[in-house]
């Protein structure tokens, strides 16, 4: 093939160079100028923002949208829970003493929720391989009488925060019971659907998408499975009618006065037995 | 040569067996969100198979058929031996155990994050590891590719590396590029997460850091296609490539604007300014540029085979182009697709029209249109052209490879226009169920039914693809060697270096990356946001 010398490529680069950089970064300083300088102040103007703050909001260092004064929401908020989940309660659930939280344990808890975590009194919900978090949270909801409760409010005044986490995170460690192989099988269709699916046409969301076998629901969602059966009941009516209510959201106050008797009774009948 | 041929093939049958798998999953899914499937699956089973089907599609399909095909157009636009073979074997056997590690935790539940890595939502760390290992095994094919392509430049001083090649060694380095935003968001925020080594997590870093994968991947999956346009359907038809410099040019301009432009994924989060919105969104639309470019030299290269084929006026020389074969055939399927999914995609890129579509089903449509449309019935014809030279064996006849071609197409445009359309009315993604007795939401279910007939289009199209490329192989007729690659009107005897290398637009990249994301990243530093609470998935 002939070689037509028409320069060498070094020579043809050199404008390639140039123009490429100087084309690519004028694109880019037009959507500075415009982006950050030019439509944030004008857009400022007729929203009574000047220059300045409309820039710096348009960069992200100062906060808000340049077109819109954003309102502000003064009403005081009433929470139903005094826990937030912040870095520094998460800390105190991750330096809990599972040891120190036995001999509380030992000391107050043994009587009704037994040494493992298994319920020795009616009506008392098992403790044995619960969530950390929710027992931690429930706890500190009696101590702060977001949740009350004749003997627990008294008893968890009594116990600090440190100790509330070592509490939970012994029960919390305790093995989990096996499913009763006789109950398992014997849940309706419908309330299996509840569970799994919700009923939409009720707005109800099913159980399973915070009620999960482990963690994955939200943080403070106990863990159901092998629960005592009329321990469930008690509470969900209670949700119902609004006597207890330091679920966040309202969620449970919500779903559960949505449902009925037959439900509520079935919905325990399944959650005494566990998981399929 | 033959060990090439084994590699290449290995690559290819792991990419469409995923494939295949996910179409199913896929189907399944559409039958599930409609008045149909109301009984069937629960929500966990559907977020379960929506991971699987995404990282399916998304990771094994892509990085496989990419992998495959880079090493294919190695040794044959190249001609010559591939540097690294072993090596190409490793990356192969790592991203094998990468996609295991990733399978079983899908598997098993405890990965039902979706393909999306968007915490705090967290699953297993074996998912992640796994996507790593795939991840790296793609680098070291990177590096493979630029060593290629360096190699012969020393071996042909001064001649224009064939256009093959530079658009694959394009998508390489535009790759090592995408990836760094997911690595570092995996390796230091999610991987810690998912272990247990940290209790929060800072939710807008890692959404930007993803975003800055999250576009360009997609140019990744869709090079191959443009490579094909370029180099292989000018020659299928009959012809010749009009220009060999805007294809340079093309593969050049997707590297620089694929990369600083994934912030208007981020349009409706609250962690960004505006201006920093505007500058990407205005730096996406130059995106169209390579795509316009496209589209003109590929129809161009196309009228002149139709011309050279006989074709007369205005028109005439589309019906004389040879559509039965089925690179052409797939070509023009995949134009129309690229139009209207192109077209959806620029009310995504507009904030004030994104706001009305954020979320919904539109969405979904519009990548399903682009990628699984245009791109991957691409990837179909590129299988259809290469495998006959892979195994020395040829077709006895085109038809079903024709029918299936339009059976994807018809699927694609009837799956996807539906999901549009509802996307329009608000039907938001990424739900499990819709409950029809509502009555607003009981118009969507003939619709979301249309949907689910054209899934099963695309499940028939897929397992004839398969089958397609079973029967080849254990075809009686020999292939019969033709040349592959297109020849360029005027053939180029010397490019600028700018055209035949990377130097100076990776110069320009990270200039433009580093105005595009500089301060979008460091704020997180200068001034930590609270942050989230890691949920974990077990």
């Amino acid at each position: 093939m002939s070689e037509p010398r028409i320069s060498e490529p070094h020579v043809l680069d050199q404008p390639w160079r140039v123009w490429a950089t100087v084309t690519v970064l004028a694109i880019v300083i037009i959507g500075v100028i415009l982006g950050v300088v030019v439509i944030p102040v004008v857009q400022g103007r007729s929203a009574g923002i000047d220059a300045y703050t409309a820039i710096c909001r348009a960069l992200g260092i100062l906060p808000g949208s340049p077109a819109e004064p954003q309102p502000f929401d003064r009403t005081p908020s009433t929470p139903v829970s005094q826990v937030t989940w912040t870095p520094e309660v998460l800390q105190i659930l991750a330096r809990a003493d599972p040891e120190r939280g036995r001999a509380k344990v030992a000391e107050v808890c043994v009587a009704c929720h037994g040494e493992q975590g298994v319920a020795v009194v009616p009506e008392v919900p098992n403790l044995a391989g619960q969530s950390g978090a929710a027992i931690y949270k429930q706890l500190h909801d009696y101590r702060t009488d977001s949740r009350t409760h004749p003997q627990m409010s008294v008893i968890a005044k009594a116990l600090e925060d440190a100790q509330i986490a070592d509490v939970a995170a012994y029960y919390a460690g305790q093995p989990k019971r096996n499913p009763d192989p006789a109950t398992l099988a014997e849940s309706p269709a419908a309330i299996v659907r509840l569970v799994e699916l919700g009923d939409p046409a009720r707005n109800i969301p099913p159980c399973a998408a915070c009620h999960r076998p482990g963690a994955g629901g939200p943080i403070e969602a106990p863990i159901l499975s092998e629960q005592d059966r009329d321990y469930l009941i008690a509470q969900l009516k209670m949700y119902a009618s609004g006597e207890r209510r330091n679920d966040v959201y309202g969620r449970m106050r919500t779903i559960a006065a949505r449902l009925t008797p037959a439900e509520i009774a079935g919905l325990a009948r399944y959650y005494r037995a566990g998981f399929k | 040569m033959r060990n090439v041929e084994r590699l290449c093939l290995a690559h290819f049958w792991v990419a469409f067996g995923a494939f295949l798998a996910a179409a199913v999953l896929g189907t399944w899914q559409m039958w599930v969100r409609s008045p149909l499937g109301a009984d069937v699956g629960t929500p966990g089973q559907y977020f379960m198979s929506v991971t699987a089907h995404g990282v399916a599609m998304g990771y094994v399909l892509t990085t496989f058929f990419i992998m495959g095909f880079g090493y294919f157009v190695a040794v044959t636009a190249l001609a010559r031996p591939l540097p690294g073979k072993a090596w190409a074997w490793f990356a192969f056997w790592m991203s094998i155990v990468g996609v295991i590690m990733t399978t079983v935790p899908i598997a098993t539940g405890s990965a039902s994050v979706l393909f999306t890595f968007y915490p705090p939502l967290t699953g297993s760390p074996w998912f992640y590891i796994g996507l790593v290992l795939v991840v790296v095994g793609s680098w070291i094919w990177c590096v493979l590719m630029i060593v290629a392509m360096a190699a012969w430049k020393r071996e042909n001083a001064g001649r224009p590396v064939p256009l093959a090649m530079f658009g694959t060694v394009a998508n390489a380095i535009m790759w090592l590029w995408t990836t760094v935003g997911v690595a570092a968001e995996l390796l230091f925020q999610v991987i810690p997460a998912a272990l247990g080594l940290t209790q929060t997590i800072d939710v807008g870093l890692a959404r930007t850091l993803f975003s800055w994968t999250l576009h360009a991947i997609v140019y990744f999956w869709l090079l191959p296609a443009y490579i094909a346009f370029y180099t292989m359907a000018p020659r299928a038809a009959g012809g010749r490539l009009y220009s060999d410099t805007m294809g340079r040019l093309t593969f050049i301009l997707f590297l620089i604007y694929s990369l600083p432009v994934g912030m208007h994924h981020l349009l409706m989060d609250p962690e960004h300014g505006n201006g920093t919105k505007f500058i990407q969104v205005l730096l996406t639309a130059f995106v169209s540029a390579p795509t316009l470019l496209t589209i003109f030299t590929i129809t161009a290269s196309l009228e002149i085979a139709g011309r050279l084929r006989g074709g007369r006026g205005l028109f005439g020389w589309i019906a004389a182009l040879p559509w039965d074969r089925p690179m052409v055939l797939a070509v023009g399927l995949s134009f129309v697709m690229l139009g209207f999914g192109g077209f959806g995609g620029l009310i995504n890129m507009g904030y004030g029209m994104n706001a009305m579509i954020h979320n919904t089903s539109w969405v979904t449509a519009h990548f399903h249109l682009i990628f699984g449309g245009s791109v991957v019935i691409m990837y179909f014809a590129i299988a259809y052209e290469i495998w006959p030279r892979l195994t020395g064996r040829g077709y006895t006849s085109l038809a079903p490879l024709r029918a299936q071609l339009w059976l994807w197409f018809i699927g694609m445009m009837v799956m996807t226009l539906p999901w549009h359309w509802l996307g329009l009315q608000g039907q938001w993604r990424r739900v499990a169920n819709f409950n029809y007795a509502d009555p607003i939401i009981a118009g969507w279910g003939p619709w979301v039914i249309v949907s689910f007939v054209a899934g099963l289009v695309l499940l028939a199209s897929a397992l004839l693809f398969v089958r397609n490329l079973l029967v080849l192989h254990l075809s009686p007729q020999a292939a019969i060697a033709r040349p592959l690659y297109a020849l360029a009107v005027h053939p180029p005897q010397r490019v600028p270096a700018a055209l035949n290398g990377f130097a100076l637009w990776n110069v320009l990249v990270l200039i433009v990356m580093a105005l595009a994301y500089g301060y979008p990243i460091a704020q997180f530093a200068i001034a930590p946001s609270p942050s989230a609470i890691v949920h974990r998935i077990e």
